[in-house]
């Protein structure tokens, strides 16, 4: 913790409360969530179905607004931010991985990661170079002119990270990133993320259900029920040290799992 | 819920959304109805215009609804039938027969098509004496005309609309009985990706079509030679093939390059635009093909009658430069002017002297009558009339461009001897001007030549038979709504002589002829405009739909919805400016060939033309970026 604090804050969601429903009938899916987050973090966040982790993925991401609570990213309050505002922010702060891609069809790889820095005032040489550096980093260059039903799932959930890093977002949001990849591609996936989160500091927060996804962490956050309910610190543990404690969390959150839900 | 329900429950979701269907389909039934109706009871109309051909006129622009109508309605119902295969595809997924759906679909289709049919002949049978009352004030007939309620019109509107209408339900069994589940559920997702294109054969394609269509134009450019039939059917080949390779390959490989120029850098605009349009040019070539042939088709049919019924005035003038003459005949030319006085009418009354005789313009024609008209003389009412020098003619031919096919051949200045009793006299014709001198009633060819070489060839020549002299009496009267009453007195004077027509009797026939044209082509424009607007939203909206995915994904990456709409404008700009601006194209060079039967210019009448048929058109891309924002601000 004490590292943690010199570190600068990237993320800080305070007592973050959201629900869903109209008068009578109202759920309460988050009821106060605490969490910070900081530079070069590459949190993961679990929990059984219904515990709310895709919520705070979205209400963090500033897709969904919070019912209650409030939350920095840097020193921006964006709990209060109007839509437009929110758009802006959201495409020139945060970066975005989805389970099943969200690339556009009618684009070429290129095209899709160079998409969000289309409206910045970059110039074309720098946009270049910053492709290609992404690029070799994530061994897409030579598929830059394929269009996204030629190439492979791995293939593409890479473009999907490569557009999410171009414009060097102050934090990057992965929503089941490997829920539609075979484990081969998935680990090479995730191996890729996690040096890139090493290499280039960047902040990642990854939410998936999946022990080993979340292994490749420095920290794991729990959910339960709308609440945080434990964390767990890779440290200097190796992967498979950490992927047994994950699992060890795990299986007490899901043994009261089933009542609960 | 039975199947009833069912039908009531869809059927009400349907109208929600097609409604711009059911309404281009109302209002051509109404349309179709009201020229059955006229075709029909033309008894009314045949009383004031006094011309049985008008008859037919309805007859073939009833046909023309008809075609439009087929054309419409199957591709309506197709573009329909793939946005429904989703739902048709889940009935039969939760155990429907094929039978039952195609039931369901039956009935929907049915009792809708029903619905507008009748509501349709009713709203014709309403609206019918206001479609009356345009005729009769666009050909300039006072007096009302009633038009009854015509049982014939009735039935001949519900029979042949219940073929069109059965002829979707043909279409929908075939889709029920003949597509795979699969394919149901899947019909949403097709669309071709775009491939590299093969560049030296799509560029080579690419320019074939641009090659075509200037062939088209220049070849209706060039006058019409003997093989009129042919050249024709060439042209619209040349021209319809070089459209749909612009379409299919040269706007697609154009876009390809400007793509690879962005080098991957395409900007939201462009990727909201030029990607999704090259995504689906091969599906779309076939119905941008269709809209801009039938819009060119509307704006030329449009753009002519027109220009013909704005020109009607000046068209008459240019045959009948005087509103009345008389040829040596000064008897009734004075009793004309005595009773003109009467009245109290405010004229200019003008003797023209004349000659004519026998002479050939060119050395190959055979000898023909010639008049000689005195230019002074014709200036002196005011004309612009330019008197040539002595020993000089001008000829002025009253022939259209086009049809004077014997003036290439004829250079000018071109001599012209005239031989008469021994006495031979020379005149140097020095050029030709496309109106006529006289009125065209009037026997011979007309050349202005100065008034003093006319009283030279009286004296020099004595009479002879191959000589006359003509005098003849010109009257015009100033106020133009004394015309009517004058010409009256004419046809009184003139005892109906159908050889001396005068200005306001032939500027009344052609305002009929011509009103009545720009009836029947201005409600045909409406509905084909109609037709492609709709077919072109239809589009649009599946388009949306399946482009909604794309608009949720962007909102996500942050982008608002200021900024994609800017990019769905531009694709809308796109989609409709292309096949706009093809169509105008096509369509100007068309009218400018037939303008070369008219002596007036017919800039002025196209040009409003046209653009009021680019606004009513513009209004539809206006309505599609209406649906387009609806779905990118519900897509987060």
């Amino acid at each position: 913790m004490n590292q943690n604090t010199m570190q600068k804050t990237v993320l800080h969601a305070q007592q973050v409360r959201k629900s869903f429903g109209v008068r009578g009938n109202v759920q309460q899916v988050l009821r106060g969530i605490d969490l910070r987050v900081v530079e070069g973090e590459f949190v993961g966040i679990m929990g059984p179905s219904g515990s709310g982790k895709s919520t705070l993925l979205n209400v963090l991401a500033t897709i969904d607004k919070a019912t209650e609570g409030k939350i920095f990213v840097g020193d921006m309050d964006i709990s209060n931010m109007k839509n437009a505002e929110l758009s802006d922010f959201r495409r020139k702060k945060l970066g975005f991985i989805f389970q099943d891609y969200n690339l556009l069809d009618t684009l070429t790889v290129k095209e899709n990661i160079l998409l969000p820095i289309s409206l910045g005032k970059m110039k074309k040489a720098a946009a270049e170079a910053e492709f290609q550096a992404i690029a070799a980093d994530l061994g897409i260059g030579e598929i830059a002119h394929k269009y996204p039903h030629e190439i492979s799932g791995g293939q593409r959930q890479r473009t999907s990270a490569a557009r999410a890093l171009i414009h060097r977002p102050s934090i990057v949001y992965a929503d089941e990133p490997t829920g539609a990849l075979d484990s081969k591609a998935a680990s090479a996936l995730l191996g890729m993320i996690e040096e890139l989160n090493r290499q280039r500091n960047i902040t990642i927060m990854m939410v998936t259900h999946d022990p080993v996804a979340s292994s490749y962490c420095s920290r794991v956050v729990f959910l339960k029920d709308g609440m945080l309910y434990s964390e767990v610190y890779r440290g200097s543990k190796t992967r498979q040290a950490f992927f047994k404690d994950i699992l060890n969390v795990q299986a007490v959150l899901g043994g009261d799992h089933v009542d609960s839900v | 819920m039975t199947l009833f329900e069912l039908v009531i429950r869809s059927m009400r979701k349907n109208t929600k959304h097609y409604y711009l269907y059911y309404f281009a389909l109302i209002f051509s039934t109404s349309l179709y109805f009201i020229f059955a109706t006229l075709q029909n009871d033309s008894s009314v109309i045949t009383a004031s215009i006094g011309n049985i051909q008008f008859s037919s006129m309805f007859n073939a622009a009833g046909i023309l609804v008809l075609v439009i109508v087929v054309v419409f309605m199957i591709y309506a119902n197709s573009i329909f039938l793939n946005r429904r295969s989703k739902e048709i595809g889940l009935y039969q997924l939760v155990g429907l027969t094929h039978s039952t759906v195609a039931r369901l679909l039956i009935t929907e289709n049915a009792l809708l098509g029903m619905g507008a049919l009748l509501i349709g002949v009713g709203g014709g049978a309403l609206v019918s004496r206001l479609f009356v009352l345009i005729l009769m004030k666009l050909i300039g007939i006072e007096n009302p005309v009633t038009l009854s309620f015509s049982g014939t019109a009735a039935l001949q509107t519900i029979i042949v609309f219940s073929v069109i209408i059965g002829l979707t339900l043909v279409q929908m069994l075939f889709k029920v009985y003949h597509t795979t589940l699969l394919d149901l559920f899947t019909a949403n997702r097709q669309g071709d990706h775009p491939k590299q294109p093969k560049t030296v054969l799509s560029a080579l394609m690419g320019l074939v079509g641009i090659v075509l269509i200037a062939f088209g134009y220049i070849l209706s450019a060039h006058t019409l030679g003997p093989n009129l039939f042919l050249q024709l059917a060439t042209i619209l080949g040349s021209t319809i093939l070089g459209t749909y390779l612009l379409f299919r390959v040269t706007i697609g490989w154009l876009f390809f390059r400007i793509r690879k120029g962005k080098g991957g850098q395409l900007g939201l605009k462009n990727s909201l635009s030029l990607a999704p349009i090259m995504h689906r040019m091969k599906g779309n070539a076939n119905s941008l093909t269709l809209i801009t042939i039938l819009s060119a088709m509307t704006l030329t049919m449009v753009a002519i009658s027109y220009s013909l019924y704005y020109s009607a005035e000046s068209e008459s003038r240019g045959m009948l430069p005087y509103d009345f003459i008389f040829e040596n005949n000064e008897q009734d030319a004075k009793s004309f002017r005595a009773e003109l006085d009467k009245a109290g009418f405010t004229f200019v009354n003008r003797p023209v002297e004349a000659i004519r005789l026998q002479g050939a313009i060119g050395q190959n024609e055979e000898g023909s009558n010639l008049l000689l008209l005195g230019a002074e003389q014709l200036q002196a009412n005011g004309r612009d009339i330019v008197v040539p020098g002595q020993g000089e003619a001008v000829w002025y031919t009253g022939l259209r461009k086009a049809l004077s096919k014997e003036l290439d051949t004829v250079a000018f200045p071109q001599a012209v001897d005239f031989d008469a009793n021994g006495v031979q006299v020379k005149l140097n014709i020095t050029r030709e001007v496309d109106r006529y001198a006289m009125n065209y009633s009037i026997y011979g060819r007309q050349l202005i030549v100065p008034t003093a070489t006319i009283r030279a060839i009286r004296e020099q020549m004595p009479a002879s038979p191959e000589y006359e002299a003509i005098h003849i009496d010109t009257y015009k009267i100033a106020d133009k709504n004394e015309r009517e009453a004058a010409s009256g007195i004419y046809a009184k004077v003139v005892k109906g002589n159908k050889l001396s027509p005068d200005f306001d009797t032939f500027y009344k026939a052609s305002l009929r002829k011509f009103g009545l044209i720009i009836f029947i082509a201005g409600f045909l424009g409406l509905i084909f405009l109609i037709s492609t607007g709709s077919i072109l939203y239809f589009k649009q909206m599946t388009e949306a739909e399946q482009e909604r995915k794309s608009f949720t994904i962007l909102r996500q990456l942050g982008f608002g919805e200021r900024e994609i709409m800017g990019g769905i404008i531009r694709k809308q700009m796109f989609v409709f400016a292309i096949p706009l601006g093809i169509g105008l194209m096509h369509s100007m060079f068309a009218v400018k060939a037939a303008s070369k039967l008219a002596l007036s210019d017919l800039t002025f009448p196209t040009a409003i033309s046209m653009s009021v048929y680019t606004l009513i058109y513009f209004v539809f891309a206006i309505l599609t970026l209406v649906y387009y924002r609806r779905i990118v601000r519900a897509a987060l």
